[in-house]
């Protein structure tokens, strides 16, 4: 008798931790602000690799372009762009918008020495 | 009559309560593909840096009002008025031309022209999602841009032909403003010696880019507001060292703060600790 009485307190609190994480993650998360960059979508990701790259065509400077696309943080700047010019080329950007990219990603590569 | 079981009752609150603390303390939903509205605000300025140096350099506003609307500003056109204004005051000019052409462009009306973006699409799809629910991204969702590149040889035109904002309330000669609010505060809470600031215009509202001098024995410093846009776009504060005597102005005719020292405060405790002082600067009527 006392056992089973056990384990229906088990069961319930099993029970309550599984509600409790269903409304936590599921029903109700928490709400995220103040967010950083690298946290972004990845058409949004791309979109700001396309502003940096139209930005640049108008002003060729690699720096510039660098410092701008260094709010994502971790990656290298020519890395970031070549990862929003993947995600442009996989996902119907118009073709000029593509050779904008282009561009970037071999300025930067050429700026950075890297390959 | 049955007994309640309370036992399980407490059990299961238990476990309701280890649920939720692991969930939402924890371990909370891991945050990825968010959208620019929910960035911090200094990303968010360069954000909005990035979509002015784009419409400078391709003059497409109608992509550079898609981009906007996804930082969900109340008022792209003061958002972007204002981050100029905190640009020049750091000496970014450069990319301060860029918001005022874009705030001007987005001012005069020139959309009615231009093609609405692909990128409006994508905002009115993405707005329905959470930032918090973790979306699963939306490849289904292409851009479609279809503009040409022929928009990118207009742009000297565009840029040389930059007008002012208008809309920004700005400080205008012959408006000194005149001190009105001069109080102590003693809160531990900020740090010592804080001299806050804050300008406003006749109706009341924060101004950013104003310039404060503030002499003291030993020399003089110069800074703007708006420079911490969290805390107002009026607002501006300097740490004031101990033992020292300040004067705070705005510009030529305004009133002056003299005297201004920092203040000894005590906590309840008896323990004393130096506060701060709030000044609030107005424009007449």
């Amino acid at each position: 008798m006392k056992s089973n009485r056990l384990i229906l307190i088990m069961t319930a609190l099993i029970a309550g931790i599984a509600v409790g994480l269903t409304y936590g993650w599921v029903i109700d998360p928490v709400d995220f602000f103040d967010l950083t960059p690298d946290t972004l979508r990845a058409d949004y990701k791309a979109d700001y690799v396309l502003m940096v790259a139209e930005a640049f065509r108008f002003n060729p400077d690699p720096g510039l372009a660098a410092r701008q696309l260094a709010i994502f943080g971790s990656q290298s700047p020519s890395a970031i762009a070549a990862s929003g010019l993947e995600y442009a080329r996989t996902n119907g950007f118009d073709d000029s918008d593509i050779a904008l990219m282009q561009e970037l990603v071999t300025a930067l590569q050429a700026w950075s020495g890297l390959p | 009559m049955k007994r309640i079981p309370w036992d399980i009752l407490l059990a299961l609150l238990a476990g309701l309560g280890l649920g939720l603390v692991y969930s939402w303390v924890i371990s909370p939903t891991r945050i990825i593909d968010s959208e620019p509205l929910a960035l911090r605000a200094g990303f968010k300025d360069d954000y909005r840096s990035a979509i002015a140096a784009a419409y400078a350099g391709t003059g497409n506003l109608a992509r550079a009002q898609s981009r906007l609307a996804l930082l969900g500003d109340p008022d792209p056109i003061e958002a972007l008025n204002a981050q100029a204004q905190r640009m020049l005051a750091s000496g970014e000019f450069q990319q301060a031309d860029h918001m005022v052409a874009l705030a001007s462009a987005l001012e005069s009306g020139t959309t009615a022209n231009t093609q609405p973006s692909p990128l409006t699409q994508i905002v009115s799809v993405a707005s329905g999602i959470s930032t918090a629910t973790l979306p699963p991204i939306q490849t289904d969702i292409p851009f479609l841009f279809t503009e040409t590149p022929q928009l990118i040889q207009t742009q000297p035109v565009i840029i040389e032909s930059t007008p002012r904002p208008t809309r920004t309330p700005v400080p205008t000669l012959g408006a000194p403003f005149a001190l009105t609010g001069q109080e102590t505060t003693c809160d531990t809470n900020l740090p010592d010696g804080l001299l806050q600031v804050l300008v406003l215009n006749s109706n009341r509202r924060q101004l950013a880019g104003v310039e404060i001098r503030i002499t003291w024995d030993a020399g003089e410093e110069q800074f703007f507001t708006g420079l911490k846009p969290e805390l107002g776009n009026g607002y501006a504060d300097f740490m004031m060292s101990s033992n020292t005597t300040y004067s705070v102005q705005l510009g030529l005719g305004s009133d002056v703060a003299s005297g201004l020292t920092a203040p000894v405060c005590q906590t309840p405790s008896g323990d004393t600790f130096t506060g701060g002082i709030k000044l609030t600067f107005q424009q007449p009527d």
